[in-house]
């Protein structure tokens, strides 16, 4: 096959192969589960000591580039907070992180439209990246309201600060700029796996309560909420395990072949040489 | 005067926040509240005169019909539709429910699709590094696969000792490096720092 074929037919045989994974209903035979639990395990002791009514501060700043690695885990996060009769309170010091927020704030309000607004406060998008994070954490400390003036969220309430994290703004600021201003409050955060190295000394000093930082965290997480309510929030927004695997065996053997072409045309030049 | 003038300020302002954070004194509090919340306001008028910059150089290279004029239409059009959206007559700014359609239904689907193809355009530029015959590219390439492959959520038998490779490998020497450069740059960046505030030669030197 022609070097021009193989460039226009892998595009072709990706999207067709994306579609047919997510067509078949590939969660229910290829369902994704992890071994590996204890950040999982970890995550949910933080949730279960969240009292009925606590208000979590959810600083939202993911970035287009990663969050589809890190949605379907903050998707069943968000709605296991609502599940445990928590209010969510969004806040973002990122413009891509801010639109994402909406969106996912939009997406539950139309899920369950019985939702009251007050469950899920919009702070709106705050400019300043770490000075802003010196109000947010002031607020918190000082019982100070942020928000619209027409809809103010008290942040005295706070029980919980969750940080959905991306590259440009992630839990590394909120630790250092808010942590040592809100006292006892627990800080847990979901990012995406290129964060872990920088954000793992933050877990094992407790600075941050508990992560989800990889794929496989996440899916023992949504296992876990799925076990805990009978399947009701653990099928929310789970990735079609099928398509990933099949985009990822596309691109391993797309790869593949230009290593054996390069290896076959490599061996000529050497022979060659050694002639 | 102007080497004089923003050292001192960053080192007031630095120490002033610091010291904050060690004494509980209100008139202090006030102090620094104020300088945070000048911070802020300049972050905010930078972003928007930011935004103005871009509408205006788009807007000029439209006008003097040079650069990419179908981009210099879609960014201005994109910027209308927010503003009308946004300041129209009964509309609640940033809150109203048009301004969250054009982010929701529009900018958030756009910006997902153009990183989606991301994961193609990275293929295509590992493939053409291995076509070149990098060394370094092969190597690269053979452990970016790895790390995906084990990274995986799989159960059953497989999925313990993936997840425990996977698991040793972000931790170790993915960890090492990267906390390697995170160091380097810090030291390099107080050096920097400790060098402009203590008036020491310039950055552009």
């Amino acid at each position: 096959m022609s070097e021009t074929a193989v460039r226009l037919a892998a595009p072709i045989i990706l999207v067709v192969a994306l579609a047919a994974g997510i067509l078949v209903d590939a969660n229910a035979r290829f369902e994704a589960s992890a071994t590996d639990r204890a950040a999982a395990t970890r995550f949910d002791t933080v949730l279960d000591g969240l009292t009925p009514d606590s208000l979590v501060l959810v600083g939202f700043d993911a970035d287009f580039g990663t969050y589809a690695e890190i949605r379907p885990s903050v998707r069943t996060l968000l709605a296991d907070l609502l599940a445990r009769d928590a209010r969510l309170a969004f806040v973002s010091l990122t413009p891509e992180g801010r639109a994402l927020a909406l969106a996912e704030r939009d997406r539950l309000m139309r899920l369950d439209p019985d939702l009251e607004a007050d469950r899920i406060g919009d702070l709106g998008f705050l400019p300043g990246s770490e000075a802003a994070l010196v109000t947010v954490a002031r607020a918190i400390d000082g019982g100070a309201a942020l928000g619209p003036p027409s809809d103010p969220v008290d942040l005295a309430e706070t029980g919980l600060v969750l940080v959905v994290g991306g590259n440009d703004l992630g839990p590394r600021s909120w630790v250092e700029q808010v942590v040592p201003r809100i006292g006892p409050i627990p800080m847990v955060a979901v990012t995406p796996t290129i964060l872990l190295p920088e954000v793992q000394p933050y877990l094992a000093s407790g600075q941050l309560a508990a992560l989800i930082a990889t794929p496989i965290e996440g899916a023992a997480y949504r296992d876990d909420v799925a076990e805990a309510t009978g399947g009701r929030l653990g099928e929310l927004g789970g990735p079609s395990t099928l398509a990933v695997g099949f985009g990822l065996a596309i691109g391993i053997v797309w790869l593949l072949l230009a290593l054996v072409r390069r290896m076959a045309s490599s061996r000529p030049a050497r022979e060659a040489d050694r002639a | 005067m102007r080497r004089v003038t923003i050292p001192a300020l960053v080192i007031v302002v630095g120490l002033l926040i610091l010291v904050d954070l060690l004494i509980v004194n209100e008139s202090l509090a006030s102090v620094t509240t104020l300088v945070i919340d000048a911070v802020i306001v300049v972050a905010a008028g930078a972003a928007l005169a930011a935004g103005g910059s871009l509408g205006l150089r788009r807007a000029r290279d439209l006008w003097e019909r040079r650069g990419d004029p179908i981009g210099a239409v879609a960014v201005l059009i994109g910027m209308a539709l927010v503003l009308v959206a946004g300041l129209r007559p009964g509309a609640s700014g940033v809150t109203d429910p048009a301004v969250g359609w054009l982010v929701v239904a529009l900018m958030v689907p756009i910006g997902a699709t153009l990183f989606a193809l991301l994961f193609w355009t990275t293929l295509a530029a590992m493939r053409r590094s291995i076509a070149h015959r990098s060394r370094e590219a092969v190597v690269m390439v053979i452990a970016a696969v790895v790390v995906l492959i084990l990274l995986l959520p799989i159960g059953g038998p497989a999925g313990e000792p993936m997840a425990n490779a996977a698991s040793w490998i972000l931790a170790v020497p993915i960890g090492a490096v990267f906390r390697g450069m995170l160091i380097g740059i810090a030291i390099l960046a107080a050096v920097l720092a400790a060098r402009t505030l203590l008036g020491v030669g310039s950055t552009d030197e």
